[in-house]
């Protein structure tokens, strides 16, 4: 009977099974609706930017992890979701060798640097998103397209807006809303809520990215503390804007609030701390959209509620069952 | 929520609402992963694949190997010296070693005493232990019921209890005359006996409850009588049926509260989650009551006894028997014919491997104890001690020998830890070089249940990195001292 076969490793023995490559899979599924009606709506060229995105994250992941010899996580997925999660915030008309670019330096300043997977303190979709707005600021503002459902021509669809920077230069000017590139006869709020209007490639339509959030809550990936206070804290800020329910309709509040606020890594992971995070971030989103210098504020929201992490999660500490013990 | 009953299934006997709501309960926990609310501890726990269908329906076989190899050291405590020497002759029930505290350790079977050595352990690693040759003389002791054992003093009964060598049988071996002799102060008011067993793949306490509820309901009314309370409740996870009305024929048929020392006695429901079994998650399970940090639960008026050591208790006390034998699950996909067997202390594994039919494809794991809290073994010469309630052969499917990441910041571990402290933190600190920073995150309070372990998509050993830190505090204080 030999026994050198047997391994000695400490309790538990056994695992629930779901792992990172696992949870960072089902993420990426959960992307796929967003995308192939990104790719109905645009054309092929947003298929292109993701896949130059992603390849831009994967170089990145495979040289970094070579040269600190820490041993390759670019199987996991989660390089992929970072590259989907970049190409879902760029314009559908960007040259396809700047979403590579920008990934290849998103996830090398702001994750390989920091340690790799688990431990960057940004969203990496995000900075590299950032990056690329100050790199190339005149492509990332206006290489949009307007919408046309397969088979219409888009060449020469090339809009110098998208309807929130019209909507924040009404606010500002004080005219009245008039929107481009929503098809003419349609409900504005419907063509928001179906992303049928000009935008970044995934944030276009709220229904599609609900729907691959609803996948994420079904496998229990996500919760739903963050996304919830994101958008009540939105909610908090829409007053102000000139109008407030196409303002929450637009799809970069919610594709922030279900799949950037939530990215495990740079978020709190304690439930209190998770809602303060989440208002936290509605509420800078707002704030930078009604009075800031960008149209699209979650991004910047998101990013600076990431380096309130550490506080967040000092500040709300889970209770300690022991604490309430009741000698009787 | 998918529950699997044990066979024999009873069908319908506890639908208690649990598929009228599950939609509903389906949608809230979806929306914010609330839990349906059952009886149970308030916060965290996990439900691991249970594999108890392995061995339910196993009844309990008695094994009696060819000879045994008794540790001297088998609880918490000071350990006993040995009273025998190479070659004496001994009996069944004999005193063959006693601790300075006048625990026993007795001879589980008859015959020769081959040596007295060090001896691999199960948890000691090595350990001076009496090997016995089985040799059976013709008078057998059988330890029949003694008369009038009901109308014994306490004092007589915990002396028994200390006599017979009792310890905890669920596992931690806690003396059990220690945690039955009250401070004079103690203000108890409920027994629970803990019938949970809800580490996967063990059934021997549910094939006890099943086979001899009457003695497990007496046991539990021995100890009631010990401690002197009137109240006691015995925890049975819902996945357990069968048992449930074996323990209610058999409090009913037995008529325990027109008893002389008349004990209200009542067994209740929980869900079936781990670590349900735990002390602390029990009490709060069953009384709501919550023991404070690092205390007992005699603060809260409350003495906690599995099963097996209640059955073990009317066994010592009404018959004399003193804990020579233990019921143990042999399991997991790694054995040939699972079993739940009555062996002597002593038992090798080996033998009892032998006896099982033998490994069954590739072995990766044996473990004493359940999967979450066993231990790995490492030599198949170790014996089945008091505390040993299963033996697992485990394959490579069954267990987890992956390696591990960082930390993704999911807060998994934080959602199951039942005490809610924060492993994820705990183990960041301690890569990081600083045991000493994490009392904050609740390190002191953890007791290696394994939950946060068991769901880190990471598969990080957190439980691992909290007995690092717990060892850095250890020493700090030792060296403070
Ligand atoms: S092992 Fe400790 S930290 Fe982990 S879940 Fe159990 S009590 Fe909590
Ligand atoms: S479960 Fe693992 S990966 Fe998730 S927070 Fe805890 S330690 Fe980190």
């Amino acid at each position: 009977m030999s026994t050198d076969s047997l391994h000695l490793s400490y309790g538990p023995h056994i695992r629930r099974g779901r792992t990172t490559a696992e949870i960072m899979w089902l993420v990426n599924i959960s992307l796929m609706p967003a995308l192939i009606w990104a790719w109905i709506v645009f054309g092929w060229q947003v298929v292109a930017i993701t896949l130059s995105s992603i390849l831009g994250c994967m170089v990145a992941e495979h040289l970094a992890c070579r040269l600190t010899k820490i041993p390759s996580t670019i199987r996991d997925g989660s390089v992929v979701c970072t590259g989907i999660l970049l190409a879902f915030t760029l314009p559908p008309a960007l040259p396809l060798w700047m979403p590579f670019v920008g990934a290849l330096l998103g996830v090398l300043l702001a994750k390989s640097v920091f340690g790799g997977l688990g431990y960057n303190i940004f969203n990496i979709a995000l900075i590299a998103r950032a990056i690329m707005m100050a790199t190339f600021p005149v492509e990332m503002t206006t290489r949009w397209l307007a919408p046309g459902l397969i088979g219409a021509s888009q060449v020469d669809a090339f809009t110098g807006a998208t309807p929130l920077a019209v909507m924040k230069a009404a606010t500002q000017s004080g005219e009245a809303l008039q929107l481009t590139g929503v098809p003419g006869d349609m409900n504005p709020w419907l063509s928001f809520f179906l992303g049928l209007q000009s935008g970044s490639i995934g944030e276009v339509s709220v229904l599609f990215v609900v729907l691959g959030a609803a996948f994420l809550l079904w496998h229990r990936i996500i919760k739903l503390y963050i996304p919830l206070s994101v958008l009540a804290g939105a909610a908090l800020m829409a007053p102000y804007s000139d109008a407030p329910l196409l303002y929450m309709l637009s799809g970069g509040l919610w594709l922030g609030a279900f799949f950037m606020a939530t990215d495990y890594v740079t978020s709190p992971s304690t439930p209190r701390g998770q809602i303060v995070f989440g208002l936290g971030i509605g509420l800078l989103t707002g704030i930078i959209r009604n009075w800031g210098g960008y149209p699209e504020g979650i991004c910047y929201a998101i990013l600076l509620m990431n380096l309130l992490v550490p506080a967040l999660e000092e500040w709300f500490r889970p209770r300690r069952v022991a604490d309430r013990g009741t000698p009787s | 929520m998918r529950r699997k009953r044990l066979p024999p299934g009873q069908k319908g006997a506890d639908a208690r609402g649990i598929t009228s709501c599950a939609a509903t309960g389906q949608v809230m926990s979806v929306l914010l992963w609330l839990k349906p609310g059952e009886r149970t501890f308030a916060r965290g726990g996990i439900h691991p694949a249970e594999h108890k269908e392995l061995t339910a329906t196993c009844a309990i076989e008695s094994f009696v190997p060819s000879s045994v190899t008794v540790p001297v050291s088998q609880s918490l405590g000071p350990a006993a010296k040995p009273l025998v020497e190479k070659k004496d002759l001994v009996k069944r029930g004999d005193v063959i070693a006693e601790a300075p505290d006048g625990l026993r350790i007795h001879a589980p079977i008859s015959g020769i005493v081959k040596n007295v050595q060090r001896e691999p352990h199960p948890v000691l690693v090595h350990d001076t232990a009496i090997t016995i040759l089985a040799k059976p003389t013709d008078d057998e002791p059988e330890f029949p019921e003694q008369p009038g054992w009901m109308e014994l003093s306490r004092e007589v009964m915990l002396e028994k209890i200390k006599h017979g060598g009792l310890v905890g049988l669920g596992g931690a071996a806690f003396p059990t005359y220690r945690k039955l002799t009250l401070p004079p102060d103690a203000k108890i008011d409920t027994l629970l006996i803990n019938g949970s067993e809800c580490e996967p793949y063990l059934t021997c306490d549910y094939r006890l409850m099943l086979e001899d509820a009457e003695k497990v309901v007496l046991g539990a009314w021995t100890i009631a009588r010990m401690i002197g309370v009137n109240r006691c409740l015995i925890g049975v996870e819902d996945n357990k049926q069968p048992a449930v009305e074996a323990l209610r024929a058999a409090i009913e048929r037995l008529g325990i509260e027109s008893l002389p020392f008349p004990v209200a006695m009542e067994v209740v429901l929980t869900e079936t989650k781990y670590p349900q079994g735990a002390e602390r998650q029990l009490i709060e399970a069953l009384t709501g009551r919550v023991v404070p940090r690092r205390g007992l639960p005699l603060q809260v008026g409350i003495v906690v006894q599995n099963v097996a050591t209640a059955y073990a208790c009317l066994e010592a006390i009404r018959n004399d028997k003193p804990v020579i034998d233990r019921v143990v699950t042999v399991s997991g996909l790694g054995i040939a014919q699972p079993k739940n067997l009555r062996v002597p202390i002593g038992t090798s594994i080996a033998a009892l491997l032998e006896h099982c039919g033998g490994f069954n494809g590739e072995v990766v794991k044996v473990l004493a104890g359940g999967p979450m809290m066993g231990r790995a073994l490492a030599d198949l010469n170790v014996p089945v001690v008091k505390g040993t309630s299963g033996l697992l052969f485990l394959t490579r499917s069954e267990t987890n020998l992956d390696r591990y990441g960082a930390c993704i910041g999911c807060g998994e571990c934080l959602d199951v830890c039942p005490l809610g402290l924060e492993p994820n933190k705990v183990s960041q600190y301690v890569e990081w070089g600083r045991p000493l920073e994490t009392e904050v995150y609740g390190v002191l309070d953890c007791f290696e249940c394994g939950c946060c372990s068991y769901v880190c998509p990471s598969n990080r050993p957190l439980v691992q990195f909290m007995q690092v830190a717990k060892t850095a505090y250890r020493n700090q204080a030792r060296s403070r001292q």
